[in-house]
């Protein structure tokens, strides 16, 4: 008699019960891939013309994002306690949200 | 309150059966599932044991998220409805009950097994304040429940990814000096379907019931995976 094939469910990101257990370690991740996806396409239109004002700022926005949570990321690696991985997340924002503002108040207020 | 059960029988479709179940005060999902099986239908499987949180059997992912059933109180969840199904990533046997085994064959595709030094003695021990057993106790009170393995996406995404709970026993025997088998198990540890493909997403920390970081000892792999190369 044929083998029958395995069954294996997996999480289908497609319905809000997949996303039911999403915690800060996984959003973190995923908001990280997303602003390099999204970079991508800015720094495209960046490109056509640098001197859209909300152009500069999203993409300000996306890179200091990608790269305060890649710094996060750097960290947990070089061995910092993983107890602290959402203290870190909540800093890389904070962090991220204050150079914004200071570049902002500075060069374009 | 409402109970939407994952069914599924080899040979027959799936599909999610609503019980209606009278919630009392202190009553888990087990308790539910228990009344549901008792009262409604004798056919419903599921798997528990030691219904205290001791045994990890009864694992499940209740409302999109996995626990132990036997600790999950209907009341914590704080909704009216709520939805069993059984772990992901592991082959299903019947309704809520799934095949461990690939936990078995991930921990030793890792080679997770002690290997002890031919030098050692056979009382050697690590005394209780050595920095080398403070590194290792957080990761060595794994019961294999399978949650992190059900919670993580990397699992999903790549089958020859050992998973976290295999990774996490890998670092108890990778920092324990006793162990003869480190270089054995390097090439394991350097290849491109192992450390690297951990995101550090964190959910297997997320759910583990016993407190365990499989990140943080694979993060710690990581580092003694480096350092070996330098050695």
């Amino acid at each position: 008699m044929a083998k029958r094939p395995r069954r294996i469910l997996r999480r289908r990101w497609a319905t809000t019960e997949g996303w039911r257990g999403t915690r800060a370690g996984m959003w973190a991740w995923l908001v990280q891939r997303g602003a390099a996806v999204a970079l991508l396409l800015v720094i495209a239109l960046h490109l056509r013309n640098p001197f859209i004002r909300p152009v500069q700022a999203v993409l300000l926005g996306l890179v200091l994002l990608h790269a305060l949570l890649g710094v996060r990321a750097i960290l947990l690696d070089f061995g910092l306690p993983v107890r602290w991985h959402r203290s870190l997340l909540v800093l890389a924002v904070v962090v991220g949200a204050a150079i914004f503002a200071a570049f902002w108040g500075w060069r374009w207020s | 309150m409402v109970l939407k059960v994952f069914r599924w029988t080899p040979g027959f479709r799936e599909r999610i059966q609503r019980f209606w179940v009278p919630a009392r005060e202190g009553m888990t999902v087990l308790d539910a599932l228990v009344d549901a099986q008792r009262r409604l239908d004798p056919t419903l499987a599921f798997r528990y044991a030691c219904r205290v949180g001791m045994c990890g059997s009864c694992a499940m992912v209740v409302n999109g998220r996995e626990r132990w059933a036997c600790r999950t109180l209907l009341k914590s969840l704080r909704t009216g409805i709520v939805t069993v199904r059984p772990l992901y990533h592991f082959p299903l046997i019947r309704d809520l009950v799934v095949d461990m085994a690939p936990l078995a064959e991930q921990n030793a595709r890792v080679g997770g097994a002690f290997v002890p030094k031919e030098a050692t003695p056979a009382a050697a021990r690590i005394p209780a304040g050595a920095p080398e057993r403070g590194r290792i106790d957080p990761a060595i009170e794994c019961i294999g429940c399978g949650m992190c393995v059900s919670a993580c996406t990397m699992v999903a995404n790549d089958e020859r990814f050992p998973g976290p709970a295999a990774l996490n026993r890998l670092y108890t025997l990778q920092a324990d000096s006793r162990d003869g088998a480190h270089e054995d198990r390097s090439a394991v540890m350097l290849s491109e379907d192992t450390l690297t493909r951990c995101h550090t997403e964190m959910n297997c920390t997320d759910v583990c019931p016993m407190g365990i970081s499989p990140t943080a000892s694979i993060l710690a792999l990581r580092r003694l995976a480096v350092r070996g190369l330098f050695r």
